[in-house]
């Protein structure tokens, strides 16, 4: 391992930035803190992205690893032992000053501090916990911080790091044992569940004490999530969407992120993705994700032991109702918020919209468009006053063929992006070929 | 005859406005409200008059709003005068006129097309404010001075201004709005305000002070080195930072495209 002390700081900026990307935990949403005299920053609970970079994902953090020496050997990992790649690690001194300069040009919404694991888990997670009180306490930073807790390092360590930050994640990376044991042989499953039920606990108890005491100091007020690599081993859909819904459930985690598997590695126990990362696959459980989280849905009504993958041809939720056209069309009038929630083309937004502006009279068609319902997917599952917008026949076959339509030039753009090119009328008039869309299960 | 009240570009000439053309009692479809300075062609067969600011009406429509509709009513309103929209003098009397009617519940009426009209500006100018709480980018001058330049197609500053002054309350920050040349100033810990400037005299020195800001080189390479090469897509790049914010960001200026 070439270990580089002598570089500059625009030089580790590179390199601990390089080596940070494949993380996903890139927003800086969940709580909101006002500002304080004195201190700089404040914290948004929607989330503020400050710029976009080319793979067209937000940039909202300052995401860095503190260094990218590791003792690990994981398979997928940039940063993997045996790896021959120029090692350096930041001073807590460069980390603090990096984020407030970037702050105070409105660069950045906070630090989001990954690391390595560095000699010892205790010895990494120590170095975080000085960054963190540093950046804190020395410079009065108020803004957001995220922050990795390294599997297996002392709970205390990681409660005194939790007082400090806003958000703390520990990696899945791998949603089953088994993918974990091939791929990622020095961690277990474990090593990893320890301490995200701890700061579960955390938590939970912190609410117990803020409710008693008002000044106490918040621990990871923004909650904790999560991230799944997509790919990389044999799970499918149903698979990583039971987990992630565990999680929600008996870890309390705020989100669960998934990661579109990207080989920076040759390794014979890494499949080859000919068509590029499953980037669809990702898209599909980040939609399924979302239904989880805000329309109340549950992973068993979305996939099941013999439906285990998600249709590449139809967003999730439209799926679902087209294998539940019993319960519709719904009346728009009437329907309760949580009927309404279950419509395509419908959003938190405008189930919320609707319901406030029928107490004043009935809505039509050109009302619903307006208040922000994507028509185009709406219409076969909706009524106004009893009417639908078109003839349309109840059945699962003429709709799907309608919806299909739509939704596949938005999996041609997903399938196909950054191949750009003028549209040609001879060329675009065929549909695309499936297997063009890599790594994708129909 | 139909008269059209001309009113000053303004929150305070459009109120103004407001309330000339609704105590004239010549009746709402006699009377349009139009903004003064919109080099538009005059309408034939029309009178037309001009309306001075007028603080005490202006206030008088705002407390007849908040009393006798409703505070988000007025928000609205307000966000409204602020808007892009060339007819948004006209849009907000029409809007009031179903709000004097209906009384707080018209916030909800999207399906009139008065309230959505409104109801539209304000997402519009809301969302643009949103963006900008994370695209605006300050460039250090001496005296630790920060200064921004934006181009918004609304006048966002009073809406962008609390969010700053939060954020940033012990730094010195000013904010400077090209297409309407105003801007925020905010002396460290103490309130911000709005001043008029016609003087460009400074943009050379910002030009020259961020040429010479290392940390600006510093995020140029990393927003460089966290992009993933595999996964590019200048589309879904372009949907949440449409180009015409890249003008005025620092980590764009060799071009509006990634390279």
């Amino acid at each position: 391992m070439l270990i580089q002390e002598e570089l500059s700081v625009q030089e580790k900026l590179e390199i601990l930035s390089d080596a940070a990307k494949y993380d996903v935990a890139c927003t800086s949403s969940g709580v909101d803190r006002k500002g304080k005299a004195g201190a700089l920053g404040n914290t948004t609970a929607a989330g503020i992205c400050h710029s976009f970079s080319a793979d067209g994902r937000c940039i909202s953090l300052l995401k860095i690893l503190f260094t990218n020496q590791c003792i690990y050997d994981c398979k997928y990992c940039i940063n993997r032992c045996s790896n021959d790649v120029v090692r350096t690690a930041f001073t807590p001194e460069e980390v603090c000053r990096l984020t407030i300069q970037f702050y105070r040009r409105n660069y950045i919404e906070g630090l989001f501090l990954s690391s390595g694991v560095l000699h010892s888990a205790d010895y990494t997670m120590d170095l975080i916990y000085q960054t963190l009180k540093k950046l804190r306490e020395e410079y009065h930073f108020h803004g957001y911080i995220h922050v990795k807790a390294i599997p297996g390092a002392d709970p205390v360590l990681i409660e005194k790091t939790g007082f400090l930050a806003d958000r703390m994640s520990i990696n899945l990376e791998l949603p089953t044992a088994d993918g974990l044991k091939k791929l990622a042989p020095g961690k277990s499953r474990s090593k990893i569940l320890t301490p995200m039920k701890q700061i579960q606990k955390g938590i939970a108890a912190n609410r117990y004490e803020l409710m008693e005491y008002e000044k106490a100091p918040s621990f990871v007020p923004a909650g904790q999530s999560t991230q799944m690599i997509v790919g990389a081993t044999g799970e499918n859909d149903f698979q990583m969407m039971m987990v992630a819904e565990a999680l929600y459930q008996n870890y309390d985690l705020k989100r669960v992120f998934y990661s579109a598997f990207v080989p920076v590695n040759q390794d014979s126990s890494l499949p080859a993705l000919p068509g590029g990362p499953p980037l669809l696959r990702e898209h599909r459980l980040y939609q399924a994700d979302w239904l989880m989280r805000f329309y109340g849905f549950q992973a068993g009504e979305l996939l099941s032991e013999d439906r285990p993958n998600f249709n590449v041809l139809l967003d999730p939720k439209c799926d679902w109702a087209l294998r539940h056209l019993e319960l519709f069309p719904v009346e728009v009038n009437k329907a309760d918020y949580y009927t309404l929630l279950r419509v395509p083309g419908m959003g938190v937004k405008s189930a919320k919209r609707i319901i406030a502006a029928r107490r004043n009279g009935p809505l039509d068609f050109d009302a619903l468009k307006k208040i922000g319902v994507v028509l185009k997917r709406a219409l076969y599952f909706i009524t106004c006053s009893g009417r639908m917008m078109y003839p349309v026949k109840i059945e699962e076959d003429y709709i799907s063929s309608h919806l299909v339509g739509e939704e596949q030039r938005k999996v041609w753009e997903i399938g196909s992006a950054g191949t750009f090119r003028q549209l040609s009328l001879f060329d675009d008039m065929n549909v695309p070929a499936l297997a063009d869309l890599g790594g994708v299960r129909l | 005859m139909k008269t059209v009240y001309l009113c000053e570009n303004s929150v305070e000439g459009i109120l103004s406005g407001v309330y000339a053309a609704w105590t004239s009692r010549k009746g709402h479809e006699n009377v349009k409200l139009e903004l003064m300075g919109d080099g538009d062609t005059m309408e034939l067969f029309c009178q037309y008059e001009e309306v001075p600011v007028n603080a005490r009406n202006a206030d008088k429509v705002v407390q007849a709003i908040r009393g006798k509709i409703s505070e988000e009513a007025y928000i609205a309103v307000y966000k409204a005068a602020l808007s892009k929209e060339r007819d948004r003098g006209d849009k907000i009397y029409r809007f009031l006129i179903y709000g004097f009617h209906f009384g707080a519940k018209i916030v909800h009426m999207l399906q009139v097309k008065e309230v959505f009209d409104i109801f539209q500006m304000c997402r519009n100018i809301d969302n643009e404010t949103h963006l900008l709480t994370g695209f605006v980018r300050f460039v250090e001058m001496e005296g630790d001075l920060l200064v921004s330049r934006i181009g918004p197609k609304n006048d966002v500053l009073v809406l962008l201004a609390p969010h700053f002054m939060d954020r940033l309350s012990g730094e010195s920050w000013v904010i400077y709005d090209e297409n309407r040349r105003k801007a925020v100033l905010h002396p460290a810990f103490r309130p911000w305000f709005l001043v008029d400037l016609i003087s460009t005299e400074w943009e050379e020195r910002m030009k020259k002070a961020s040429d010479e800001d290392e940390y600006e080189a510093l995020f140029q390479r990393f927003r460089k080195s966290v992009s993933i090469k595999e996964r590019t897509n200048p589309v879904c790049q372009r949907n949440h930072m449409p180009l015409r914010y890249r003008a005025y960001m620092p980590e764009f200026s060799h071009g509006l495209k990634d390279s």
